[in-house]
């Protein structure tokens, strides 16, 4: 069965490497589509803009990233650079708007 | 991933699609039916068959009603569940906030009111819990329509298509959304898959058994392809605040404190001063707000009006336009001081990002007036279902041969689950609602019975598929698919019959007197049926076929199909 499900993948360390492709295209890709929301209501804050207003256009946004994100980690041949764009990736931009709204305060 | 990015691309699309499909067919079929949402909800409750009202007097009709509204014993029990120390008893809890509901599309008017709980939440990220009550009234007289009956559209299927009903730390809302990015996922990978999209758009080639099945999918995905990425992604944008929570986690502060500059900015008090106020003339309020919509050149009926902090000196009201002319989903609120009714503030034009976000779910929501468009949701629905439902049929024909030769139990299964997703669902359906007019009218928590009835029925669907299934390990078809389709046809045919026979009711009457709700209903119940036993007994020529060719010349057509 599982066999089948990975269609062609045969030994366990491909399956292995499969479940972590998965894990990285539904779970990185939301750290990494969550970094850039936070990043664009922390910029629009910075420059003063309505919280409201970036909360929205970054939600707009949101679904359109997490879209690219999801397809490109299955897309992508090395699957270390999946995780260290989206998860790290998304991680440093969450930092970053942790770093911008702190500065306001 | 894989060799190519072509072959990547279609591992997601078979393995997601397959996966989340399930899911998404529910999205689909209870979506499309949404759309007439509160056209259904007529059938299932006969004594609100009667033409669309509008808002009817506050200050004569709808408050002495919001006074008589009590804290749902389920939200009550639900708020004990979230506080500390034992609630104060049902019937003392103070009133808060009121609102009331109405469409073009409703007879019945919708009345709610929450509750102030005055205990400490026990979650140290929430300031404070509230308890619901609610009401649906007859606008004409001020009857009082009882909790117990279903609004069966606007109240099970509508929530059904985004929240599943699984409420348990919004794991529905989760699952509809990990679906609707595999929709958005399958939509774009199938363009990658299939080179020759246009020559698709116009492919058609019935009686070729897999090809048909195939090219059906595609037909269906690529004609509807914007139809199925804006219901997609505006459904995900809808639910944003769900799936990504900041204002609730690493905004919080900022989100409060942009609440504080708002209340200064709008004048609208966020809290209330625990002064006791008076209550001015609702109705002239509402009538000023008319008077000013007719100024800007659109002069409309109330859709919503609501009051926050009643009773208290900080309380205002809100007036909001129906939407019923427009797409977008602006509804230029005017708020008044209650205890004065002078006009405190008039929400200004959107801004152009809240246009757009307007617009957008406006689309998707679809308050307007427009029953062709209305229709034409309806269609790219079930476009999307049955792209679905052959991209399910599809997986296991392609399948099945493999997997009985290797003694392999996949097809099988997905095969089982594919029955349960499409007939399954339309069994539990059409179950609900014959149940809804064999129930006994006056059954206390009636609705709570259909909906019970409902998942069933559905239950028995899918024990139904797994125990025919075996002859999908034979690489033959499961019988299920054309069983469950004549339960279908019994089912929809039942249903407006039973419709005639408790209310009177039929056809004719309802056609020749143009009432629409019920009798587009009804025979639309009835075009199912028809479809069903066309389904029915094509399927059943199917497996004769298949049984007469087994273990002769190979395996008979579709073997040659898929070659």
């Amino acid at each position: 069965m599982l066999q089948q499900i990975a269609m062609g993948v045969t030994n366990h360390r491909q399956r292995l490497s499969l479940g972590s492709r998965v894990l990285a295209g539904l779970l990185g890709s939301y750290v990494f589509t969550w970094g850039c929301v936070a990043l664009v209501v922390a910029l629009g804050l910075v420059q003063g803009m309505d919280y409201d207003e970036m909360l929205t256009l970054a939600y707009l946004l949101a679904f359109l990233v997490y879209l690219c994100a999801f397809l490109w980690a299955f897309a992508a041949a090395s699957l270390l650079r999946v995780w260290l764009v989206l998860a790290g990736g998304g991680v440093a931009m969450s930092g970053a708007a942790r770093w911008l709204t702190s500065m306001l305060a | 991933m894989l060799s190519s990015f072509r072959l990547s691309m279609t591992w997601v699309h078979t393995w997601f699609g397959l996966v989340l499909g399930y899911v998404l067919m529910v999205c689909f079929f209870f979506g499309a039916l949404s759309v007439f949402d509160r056209e259904i909800d007529r059938w299932a409750i006969p004594e609100t068959r009667y033409e669309p009202q509008p808002m009817p007097s506050f200050d004569s009709m709808l408050l002495p009603i919001f006074r008589s509204i009590e804290p749902e014993p389920r939200s009550y029990d639900y708020a004990q569940g979230e506080v500390q120390g034992p609630l104060p008893p049902r019937e003392s809890l103070a009133m808060s906030d009121v609102g009331a509901y109405t469409t073009h599309r409703d007879p019945v008017l919708d009345m709610y009111v929450s509750f102030d709980v005055p205990n400490k939440p026990k979650d140290a990220n929430l300031d404070h819990v509230h308890a619901f009550g609610y009401a649906t009234i007859d606008p004409r007289s001020g009857t009082v329509i009882s909790n117990d009956k279903l609004k069966i559209g606007s109240e099970f299927f509508y929530p059904l298509h985004y929240s599943l009903h699984l409420y348990w730390k919004n794991l529905g809302y989760w699952l509809v959304g990990m679906a609707a990015l595999t929709m958005l996922a399958a939509l774009v990978t199938g363009v990658v898959m299939h080179r020759k999209l246009l020559r698709e758009l116009f492919t058609f080639r019935p009686r070729k058994q897999m090809r048909s099945v195939l090219d059906l999918h595609n037909l269906t995905g690529v004609a509807a392809l914007p139809f199925h990425f804006f219901f997609a992604f505006t459904g995900l944008v809808i639910f944003a605040g769900i799936y990504f929570p900041v204002t609730s986690s690493m905004f919080k502060p900022q989100a409060e404190a942009h609440e504080k500059v708002e209340e200064l900015r709008t004048g609208l008090p966020h809290d209330p001063a625990h002064i006791a106020a008076p209550l001015a003339s609702v109705d002239a309020m509402v009538a000023e707000a008319q008077r000013r919509w007719g100024e800007r050149g659109m002069p409309g009926e109330v859709g919503f009006l609501g009051i926050t902090h009643l009773g208290d000196a900080n309380g205002y009201v809100s007036v909001y336009r129906a939407g019923t002319d427009r797409v977008t989903l602006t509804g230029q609120g005017i708020h008044f001081r209650a205890s004065t009714g002078e006009v405190i503030r008039e929400d200004p034009q959107p801004s152009s990002v809240a246009g757009i976000n307007d617009w957008l779910t406006g689309l998707h929501l679809q308050h307007f007036r427009h029953w062709l468009l209305r229709w034409l949701y309806v269609l790219g629905g079930l476009a999307g279902c049955a792209c679905i439902a052959t991209g399910f049929v599809f997986f296991v024909e392609k399948r099945k041969r493999q997997h009985a030769k290797a003694g392999a139990s996949g097809a099988r299964w997905a095969d089982a689950m594919g029955v349960t997703a499409v007939t399954g669902m339309l069994v539990a359906t059409g179950t609900i609602l014959v149940a809804n007019q064999l129930l006994p009218g006056d059954l206390p928590r009636r609705g709570d019975w259909e909906e019970r009835i409902f998942w069933l029925a559905w239950l028995l669907a899918l024990v139904h598929a797994f125990w025919r299934s075996a002859p999908v390990a034979e690489a033959r078809l499961s019988p299920a698919w054309r069983e469950q389709s004549w339960v279908i046809a019994l089912l929809c045919t039942a249903a407006p019959v039973l419709n005639w026979l408790t209310t009177g009711d039929h056809l004719l009457k309802t056609i020749a007197a143009r009432y629409w709700p019920v009798a587009g209903f009804d025979l639309a119940l009835l075009v199912v049926a028809t479809v069903a036993v066309y389904a029915a007994r094509r399927l059943g020529r199917a497996e004769r076929v298949l049984v007469e060719t087994a273990g002769g010349r190979g395996r008979g057509s579709l073997e040659a199909a898929h070659a």
